[in-house]
């Protein structure tokens, strides 16, 4: 088909203009800092750094990116960090879903997701229904009628009662209506060995902890936390093919920016992360890790925001948490 | 023997100059950043993290390993020369090795937390080849009813700390525990005593507190009166800056308690080297001849805590390699770099890997001569630090305290802290208040609150589970045992004095 | 043994303490103590308030008890000294933001050794510029642990 020549001519136009405009947008000139709200090895910390490298292997970014640690507050100190960074295009911060619950139960944790600049959001870790290998439930329905028969005697271990080990809970316990115990321990380790040492019965893990448990035997695996079925446990029903219709509050990460960023800035962190979920390396990496990606871009997370806040102040609300916002 | 000959293969591997090179740089490394407080191993390997990229995965877990214990060598340094704790774990050398300092025998100190910290790292190596897989089953078998046993146990150690005043030493304690519940509560999140700020939100750091009431509380009381010369004295002659032979003797047993001690504590998901190095500096002084006198400048008071804090990163990576559970911060962070790296921990880690575990412990028996080889020699010239004149010292101290507090989380309310509680240490010094129970309520605290509602949480509200269960009961008898200690001997006195009468 | 550490003091640290266990066991009371799942955020801190108000109560009334015939003197010039630099301290952390930490360290340095320990200001001032330059060589440049900055830039 032959193009008329007034149409090619426009097309270059456009181009021209539009190539013009991408010039005028946002150009780093300085290394980037990356703020997480962990400390070196926690989880944030480490993705942040995997994505560093990643960016600089596939020559994502002209600058450095350096991982900045901003601890304390359960997330508090590093959204009011960001927050004081207004207007600087040089900086971001990776946030995960305790960036969007401690301001619901802290009055002291003021700046939330809509305080700041969202971006986007990037994976969204799936889970997983875990008990010792030597445990008597092979189903998950099966550990649901024990919890029936014994109410409040079977034991989960979990992070805070905010963390999404109880959010889970608390779903299958409001749709079965049973009840069990939940014990918090500070750190994975201890909720692991908690389970390794059958001083509790189930646990919410995630698939990556899972894994060379689960291959060497001391664990299995009775459900798993998400949408559709994992790569890597084809024959593991998800919770709604195990018959309790509960929805997937996801746990997510992604990427928040300081308040009073100009929309150039914005669009040029929004197409990064969008040009990065399409690497290879990062296909590689969601592999490894068993996450999900669940790229999406400024506008829709803010829409994720307010629908993942209004789901976690009923869920909340029904654990007895007090929820201040 | 699959042993002798998993260890012949991991010399080979250690051996190798490239991996011998990377030894050294990481435990060299790792005695820079021990030695200054408030910067600590994790930061520090997630530093390198990106140059390990380049190297041979041996090279590396060889260099991380490196830092993460030869830190423990460096952390006695500012502990005892300045009063300023270089790590949590090293707050408990503070307590003795700093009143051995102004006796003129930071030498000895030194020397001894650097034989010490040598004898138990070996055993905690060896422990970590020997004994891994049935110490990690023992491990697991330890859950919130055994912790809060544990814990008691070393709350129950505050009487042992107490000095002249007992009631004084409790209220310092509870102090400490009260410091410890300021935060989130982990079960309900509840924010309890933050007064609004957010950044106590996570609670105090232990190590701030540590600073300012130790470092701080005894720069502000030196600044009472004004010492024209050099206050500290420090012995000329090479043999007077060692430990001499009777030094040695002495702390047979506190070798001995910190390498066992501190790494059973530090293989149990949960322990840590603060907890491992305190239990030792108590058993230490429950047993010691002369018990009434630690805290006066005791060597086996350094030797005991020096050794368990290094036995414990033998202990601590039992977990981690046997089971891919991280304990500490530190064994976080080795536990990311694997990962990073393209490894799974987990059960299965050591049997696929062989070479790389057997290279890593061989690299640890090497890493821990280098670090003898390199520490001790430094002993003297560490003590010449002292010889500084007062007016020099001081405001070293305090910038060293400000620096290393900053640097921890890079906040200004952290320094606003650090004066709060520099005031507090100065402030219990003039009312005759001891800081070691304060202290150890602060690290203990927290542990002990979440052992006692874990376990009531598993047991549905009956406290017989902390009875029921074989090791919890054992602990928990031998913290009343513990805690009758004092009373024994004042019992035994008022006999003798009934007896007399007679 | 209790004899020798009553201070005057005593009485009114005992009084702090009093009111600390007191506002301990009062916050304690508006957090949950036992709930469905187990103890709550208020059990503890109720315990140890009540064991810090017990044990402080014991320490007034032994004070009141046996007050001692010779109460010991505080030496406030010593005690004025020492706040003094608890002030110095307190107030080269203000000004460590505007001024960066270098000169807020080193004016403290100047401080501590013109004033507390009466060296000539020429003495004062090169310890306070050695000290203040090898923590900039240490720390900034050799070991990347980064100080707050002032307006100055440094």
């Amino acid at each position: 088909m032959r193009i008329p020549v007034h149409t090619a001519a426009l097309a270059v136009l456009l181009g021209m203009v539009a190539s013009q405009g991408l010039a005028q947008g946002f150009k780093p000139t300085r290394p980037i800092e990356v703020v997480v709200h962990t400390g070196p090895g926690g989880g944030s910390d480490v993705l942040a750094r995997a994505i560093a490298i990643m960016i600089e292997k596939e020559k994502l970014l002209p600058v450095r990116m350096q991982v900045v640690n901003k601890t304390g507050g359960n997330a508090a100190v590093a959204a009011a960090y960001l927050a004081e960074k207004a207007g600087d295009p040089h900086t971001i911060g990776f946030f995960t879903g305790v960036w969007l619950t401690t301001p619901l139960i802290s009055a002291e944790s003021r700046i939330t997701l809509r305080d700041l600049t969202p971006v986007a959001r990037l994976v969204l870790e799936p889970a997983v229904i875990a008990v010792k290998a030597d445990a008597p439930f092979r189903t998950l329905a099966e550990f649901i009628d024990a919890a029936k028969k014994n109410p409040g005697k079977m034991k989960q271990s979990g992070g805070s009662n905010t963390s999404r080990d109880n959010v889970v809970r608390q779903l299958l316990q409001k749709s079965a209506g049973v009840r069990w115990a939940y014990i918090s321990f500070p750190g994975g380790g201890e909720r692991i060995a908690a389970l390794l040492g059958g001083h509790v019965d189930m646990m919410v893990i995630e698939p990556e902890e899972a894994g060379e448990h689960i291959r060497a035997g001391t664990m299995r695996v009775l459900a798993q936390v998400s949408e559709s079925r994992l790569p890597n446990f084809p024959n593991v029903p998800t919770l709604k093919e195990a018959g309790f219709d509960v929805p997937v509050v996801p746990q997510v990460r992604g990427v928040v920016a300081p308040p009073g960023i100009p929309k150039q800035n914005v669009e040029f962190w929004e197409d990064l992360f969008l040009r990065l979920t399409r690497t290879a390396s990062w296909r590689k990496y969601i592999a490894d890790n068993q996450f999900e990606d669940g790229y999406q871009n400024a506008a829709e997370l803010l829409k994720f925001y307010d629908q993942f806040t209004d789901r976690m102040r009923d869920i909340l609300k029904d654990a007895g948490v007090k929820t201040v916002r | 023997m699959e042993i002798l000959s998993g260890l012949a293969n991991g010399f080979a591997v250690a051996l190798d100059p490239v991996n011998l090179f990377w030894c050294f740089v990481g435990v060299f490394l790792g005695t820079v950043v021990g030695i200054l407080p408030g910067l600590g191993p994790p930061a520090t390997i997630a530093m390198l993290l990106p140059l390990t990229f380049h190297m041979q995965p041996a090279g590396a877990i060889i260099m991380l390993a490196g830092i993460y214990y030869g830190a423990k060598y460096g952390g006695s340094t500012t502990s005892i020369l300045m009063n300023v704790p270089g790590e949590s774990a090293s707050v408990v050398t503070c307590l003795d090795g700093y009143q051995m300092a102004r006796k003129g025998r930071a030498g000895a100190a030194l020397g001894i937390a650097a034989i010490a910290s040598f004898i138990a790292g070996t055993v905690g190596v060896l422990g970590l080849m020997l004994v891994a897989p049935p110490i990690s089953r023992l491990a697991l078998s330890f859950s919130s009813p055994e912790y809060f046993g544990l814990m008691s146990l070393g709350l129950a150690l505050v009487v042992l700390l107490a000095g002249r005043s007992i009631v004084k030493a409790l209220l310092a304690a509870l102090v400490g525990l009260w410091i410890a519940s300021v935060g989130t509560d982990l079960f309900s999140s509840t924010s309890r005593f933050t007064f609004g700020r957010l950044e106590l939100l996570s609670g105090i750091d232990f190590i701030v507190v540590a600073i300012g009431v130790f470092a701080l509380g005894e720069v502000l009381a030196n600044m009472e009166t004004q010492e024209e010369t050099q206050l500290i004295p420090v012995p000329k002659g090479l043999r007077n800056l060692l430990p001499t032979l009777q030094d040695l003797k002495d702390c047979r047993f506190a070798f001995l308690n910190g390498s066992v001690l501190g790494f059973l504590v530090g293989a149990l998901p949960g322990g840590g080297s603060t907890i491992a190095s305190f239990l030792s500096y108590g058993l230490e002084k429950a047993v010691s001849r002369r018990r009434d006198q630690f805290g006066t400048g005791v060597i086996e008071g350094v030797a005991a805590p020096e050794g368990a804090n290094n036995s414990e990163t033998g202990g601590a990576l039992v977990p981690l390699l046997t089971l891919g559970i991280p304990g500490s911060g530190t064994t976080a962070i080795l536990l990311a770099a694997l990962v990073l790296w393209g490894f799974k921990p987990g059960p299965l880690f050591i049997p696929e890997n062989p070479a790389l575990f057997w290279g890593l412990v061989a690299s640890m028996y090497i890493g821990n001569v280098m670090l003898l080889i390199l520490n001790l020699p430094l002993v003297p010239l560490f003590a010449q630090v002292l010889r500084m004149p007062a007016y020099v010292l001081y405001p070293l101290i305090l910038g060293v305290s400000m620096i290393g507090v900053y640097s921890v989380s890079g906040s200004l309310f952290d320094l606003a802290l650090l004066l709060v509680f520099g005031l507090l240490g100065y402030l219990m010094r003039k009312l005759d208040y001891p800081a070691a129970p304060l202290i150890l309520g602060l690290a203990l605290g927290a542990g002990m609150e979440r052992a006692l509602r874990q376990s009531l949480m598993m047991s549905e509200g009956s406290l017989a589970i902390l009875v029921s269960r074989p090791i919890s009961a054992a602990m928990l008898s031998l913290a009343v045992v513990v805690l009758l200690i004092p009373f024994v001997g004042r019992f035994n006195a008022w006999r003798v004095r009934a007896i007399e009468q007679e | 043994m209790e004899e020798e550490t009553r201070k005057a003091g005593d009485l009114w640290s005992g009084v702090v303490l009093l009111a600390l266990g007191a506002y301990i066991v009062f916050e304690a009371s508006r957090w949950e103590y036992l709930g469905a799942d187990g103890p709550g955020a208020g059990f503890f801190p109720t315990w140890y308030g009540i064991a810090m108000v017990g044990l402080a109560i014991l320490l007034i009334a032994s004070h009141v008890r046996q007050r001692p015939s010779v109460e010991k003197r505080i030496a406030w010039p010593r005690v004025g000294r020492a706040l003094a630099v608890w002030l110095a301290l307190a107030a080269s952390v203000a000004l460590a933001k505007p001024l960066g930490f270098l000169l807020s360290f080193a004016l403290l340095t100047f401080f501590i050794v013109a004033a507390m320990y009466r060296r000539p200001v020429k003495v004062a001032a090169s310890v306070a510029l050695a000290g203040a330059a090898g923590i900039y060589l240490a720390f900034p440049l050799a070991l990347g642990v980064s100080l707050p900055v002032g307006v100055f830039g440094f």
